[in-house]
């Protein structure tokens, strides 16, 4: 216990007086947690955001009020009988009238104007799909004939640009966000790998001199390692700050972007603090300590 | 308590650095090393503290056989002999005090007794006013004197001081050869090597003298012959 706080004590000696290279290997590792974070974050918030808009995507096919309810019937048959599609369902004029007062329930003047006259909502066909990409293609059977004349509008298109910038952001995150985070994984453990063999090289005579006053390998290894770990605990305080400010700052303008549907970053950060936290310290630490194992290698050989 | 029998050392260079050595050192004696530059006095010092390996022949140290010693115990071996060398290899960013408590605090000795310890041993090597200097703020004589301390604090049956006095004026190293004596007057076995003339023939000691890789001479009460 006592060689264990004595090899804390070292290794937070070292950390000081090896300033300048302290900051160098602190800050290559808070950048490196915060590209992978950031990624991370984006790629959860953004998968996330497109699961809440595909439950939420109703392709709505508004129907005039001439079409037969045999026409309809056939039109919500073919529909269903497609396998891209989830579910089919029919909502009468009546109610979407029933939905239009519960919706607007504490607005007495919209309510009044519809009193006295022929309820003017029209009956829609609701569709869910499984895949929102293959929303086209389902959408594309209003336009054929024998529906294009019961069909007055559909209301897909509305979504549809949130949906597309969703999906070529996910898509752009998955695939920019490995590849990033594993270059600047390298490129950190290549820094820190390097920073901590200059700070060894520069006191190689030290290690020789431990060795010889009869020092095991773990008691000079020990500092060494901790200053590692070290770089990754307080390279993880100051990313997961800087992330914060970052999502706080751009949350809104993403928010915005994608016209407001359940991508809320700063949400997500807020409510995953302690396994983002845990995710930037493991990876810190890991880095941290492995440069340090690999950079003390050549020096530890020595008898 | 040092024994060598038939200790051949080759480097990878092919050079013969030791050749067949057979040598014994009985518990209490104080033996003076003699040799020129290159001619293995510092190989004998760095097989003694395993720092290489002999090619050929064994060699003992207080009971230990190091052909079968694990290598990871080399430094519990190291606490049990102290070393002296020329250039002192005290640790710079160090004081006085903390070179020496370095030696102690690898071995897990506890601080209370490290702050007992330390100044007790200054105080045999008359440096008690200066543990809080840095080796740069003390002399050279004052540096060896910290070394030699560094390497007693142990309490070692074993002193091996190669060529404490290589690096000192005549005054500090006679200071130093004073001090090497004592440590053997209450029990120490010393190994001094050295290649400085009027050290030797006026310290009346047992001389092995060494040439080429061979011991070429052992005198009991020897002098400087090269």
């Amino acid at each position: 216990m006592i060689t264990f706080w004595r090899i804390i004590k070292a290794g937070f000696t070292n950390f000081v007086r090896n300033g300048v290279l302290s900051f160098a290997s602190t800050t290559i590792m808070v950048l490196t947690l915060l590209t992978l974070s950031t990624f991370f974050i984006l790629n959860v918030a953004l998968t996330s955001g497109i699961e809440a808009i595909q439950n939420k995507i109703d392709v709505s096919a508004y129907l005039n009020d001439s079409a037969k309810e045999q026409q309809i019937l056939e039109l919500q048959n073919k529909l269903a009988s497609l396998s891209e599609v989830k579910s089919v369902k029919f909502v009468s004029k009546d109610e979407a009238l029933e939905r239009y007062k519960i919706q607007n329930a504490g607005r007495k003047e919209l309510l009044e104007s519809l009193e006295g006259i022929d309820n003017p909502l029209p009956a829609s066909l609701e569709v869910k799909v499984y895949d929102p990409a293959k929303l086209e293609q389902v959408t594309s059977v209003f336009d054929e004939d024998g529906a294009k004349e019961l069909v007055r509008k559909v209301s897909y298109k509305e979504n549809k640009v949130v949906i597309d910038k969703l999906f070529s952001a996910t898509e752009f995150i998955k695939r920019i966000g490995i590849g990033a985070t594993l270059v600047f994984g390298l490129v950190a453990l290549i820094i820190v790998y390097n920073t901590i063999r200059i700070a060894i090289f520069s006191q190689k005579d030290d290690i020789e001199i431990m060795k010889l006053v009869g020092a095991t390998n773990w008691f000079i290894r020990g500092p060494f390692i901790f200053e590692g770990v070290l770089y990754g605990v307080i390279a993880t305080i100051i990313s997961m700050l800087a992330l914060s400010a970052l999502l706080f700052y751009s949350g809104p303008a993403m928010n915005n972007y994608f016209g407001g549907v359940g991508v809320d970053t700063t949400n997500y950060l807020q409510s995953n603090v302690p396994m983002i936290f845990l995710m930037q310290l493991g990876i810190g630490i890991l880095i941290g300590i492995s440069s340090s194992l690999l950079a003390l290698r050549k020096y530890l050989k020595l008898r | 308590m040092i024994h060598l029998e038939g200790v051949t050392k080759k480097y990878a260079n092919k050079k013969v650095a030791l050749d067949n050595i057979n040598l014994d050192i009985g518990a209490r004696e104080f033996v003076v090393l003699v040799g020129q530059s290159g001619a293995g006095k510092s190989t004998i010092v760095k097989l003694l503290n395993m720092e290489e390996v002999p090619t050929k022949g064994t060699i003992k140290v207080g009971g230990i056989n190091y052909l079968d010693f694990p290598k990871r115990n080399i430094p519990y071996l190291r606490r049990k002999i102290g070393i002296v060398y020329q250039d002192f290899k005290l640790l710079p960013k160090k004081n006085v005090f903390e070179n020496i408590a370095y030696a102690l605090e690898v071995a897990g000795v506890p601080t209370s007794q490290i702050k007992e310890r330390v100044p007790k041993i200054l105080q045999l090597v008359g440096l008690s006013k200066n543990s809080k200097c840095m080796p740069d703020e003390i002399s050279g004589g004052e540096r060896q004197r910290v070394a030699i301390a560094r390497a007693l604090v142990h309490q070692p049956k074993i002193l091996i001081a190669d060529e404490p006095t290589g690096n000192l004026d005549p005054k500090n190293s006679w200071g130093i050869i004073d001090l090497l004596l004592k440590i053997n007057s209450f029990g120490t076995t010393v190994l001094l090597s050295t290649h400085d003339k009027e050290i030797v023939n006026n310290l009346k000691k047992r001389v092995l003298t060494i040439s080429k890789g061979k011991i070429i001479k052992d005198q009991k009460i020897g002098k400087y012959d090269l």
